[in-house]
């Protein structure tokens, strides 16, 4: 009965704290590859699944953005854009997608907290955006890497200046995660 | 909120994160088709992929999900005496499903064991997790086994560690509920 009693304790406190809903960034990797064996890049076909948003996927503004945010973090990293007539050694592409989220949000409404400031909340749903990128070996045709930054889009997608910053944030921070070639 | 304040309190908020996972335990339930000996089957092969979408796109085609899966059930079956067989060759062919859902809870668990006020019921919602084995004869090509695992996601995915130990985690569930005489392997 104790644990359980701790148990509540903690979801409670958990949720409320995971629901300041900023940009969640993470990655998976290949263990134990040397990212250094690997200089030149360039762009793969797009992936098969067709689930990009089409507010998205027909945005030129967009796939701009997230590509050349993508090229300075690699040329950063000392890549180099393949030329058209060589085989890269990794192929990068992403896929953006839309979808619907829910969160726990505080009502900051004062007037309703109580003496601890403790202020009820409830659920919401929001539109997420997820960009994810893949990094795939050439030669052996295997995803390397995958770097994904996730958030919440609201009032995002029609303003191009915002959007701009949303994708240089969460491009900067994934790449950020990438193993260093040395 | 001053820096040392945030820092603390993001600490809190990551070991509060780590506990609560034991506060969602994994439900683990399976089938088995009426009238199959499942101890006629010897050798298996993966399935081709089922192509469908996890509901995250953080998970779908990602080989470092898929592969630990096929990893871990790969050593779970061959502790069990199975043998592994290029697809053709097999008795069994397995396919895996995975599925991603975000859940909502409302206040049920406050209620019962906190007797919370008002202002403290609190909804939360978290990523649930669904993971499926299918155990296909390939003599009658009909289902004869299937086995899965369900319980909070929540946070796996941005922890590739994590990710891969909650998945050998509940392969290792799923599979020790496979009707296996151990005895009678080997």
């Amino acid at each position: 009965m104790g644990r359980r009693l701790l148990c509540a304790a903690v979801m409670m406190t958990g949720f409320v704290v995971s629901a300041c809903a900023t940009m969640q960034v993470s990655s998976h990797v290949e263990r134990g590859l040397d990212f250094s064996q690997y200089r030149t890049f360039d762009w793969g076909p797009p992936d098969k699944l067709p689930l990009s948003d089409p507010r998205l996927d027909r945005d030129r503004f967009f796939r701009d953005e997230v590509e050349g945010a993508i090229e300075k973090q690699m040329a950063a990293r000392g890549f180099e854009r393949s030329a058209t007539s060589q085989t890269p050694d990794v192929r990068i592409h992403y896929h953006a997608s839309i979808n619907q989220r829910f969160d726990v949000r505080e009502e900051s409404n004062s007037a309703n907290c109580d003496h601890d400031d403790v202020c009820p909340a409830r659920v919401i749903e929001y539109e997420a955006g997820t960009l994810v990128v893949d990094i795939v070996d050439q030669r052996t045709d295997r995803l390397i890497w995958r770097g994904w930054a996730q958030g919440s889009v609201e009032g995002v997608l029609d303003n191009k200046g915002r959007l701009r910053r949303k994708i240089d944030e969460g491009v900067t921070r994934m790449f950020a995660r990438l193993p260093r070639a040395q | 909120m001053d820096r040392l304040t945030r820092i603390v309190s993001l600490a809190t908020a990551a070991l509060l994160a780590l506990a609560l996972s034991s506060c969602a335990p994994v439900r683990i339930n399976s089938y088995l088709e009426r009238g199959v000996d499942f101890q006629q089957y010897r050798t298996y092969a993966w399935g081709p992929a089922d192509g469908l979408s996890t509901g995250d796109p953080r998970l779908d085609n990602n080989r470092f999900f898929s592969e630990r899966v096929e990893r871990a059930v790969n050593q779970q079956l061959v502790a069990r005496g199975f043998e592994k067989r290029e697809s053709g060759a097999a008795d069994v062919l397995i396919h895996m499903h995975a599925r991603i859902n975000q859940r909502i809870e409302s206040d049920a668990i406050d209620r019962e064991y906190a007797r919370c006020d008002v202002s403290d019921c609190r909804p939360f919602v978290y990523d649930a997790g669904t993971l499926l084995l299918d155990f296909i004869d390939t003599r009658t090509n009909q289902l004869a086994w299937r086995g899965w695992a369900e319980g909070s996601f929540d946070g796996a995915i941005d922890d590739q560690d994590w990710m891969e130990a909650r998945i050998d985690d509940a392969v290792a569930k799923i599979l020790a509920r496979l009707p296996r005489d151990t005895s009678r392997s080997r």
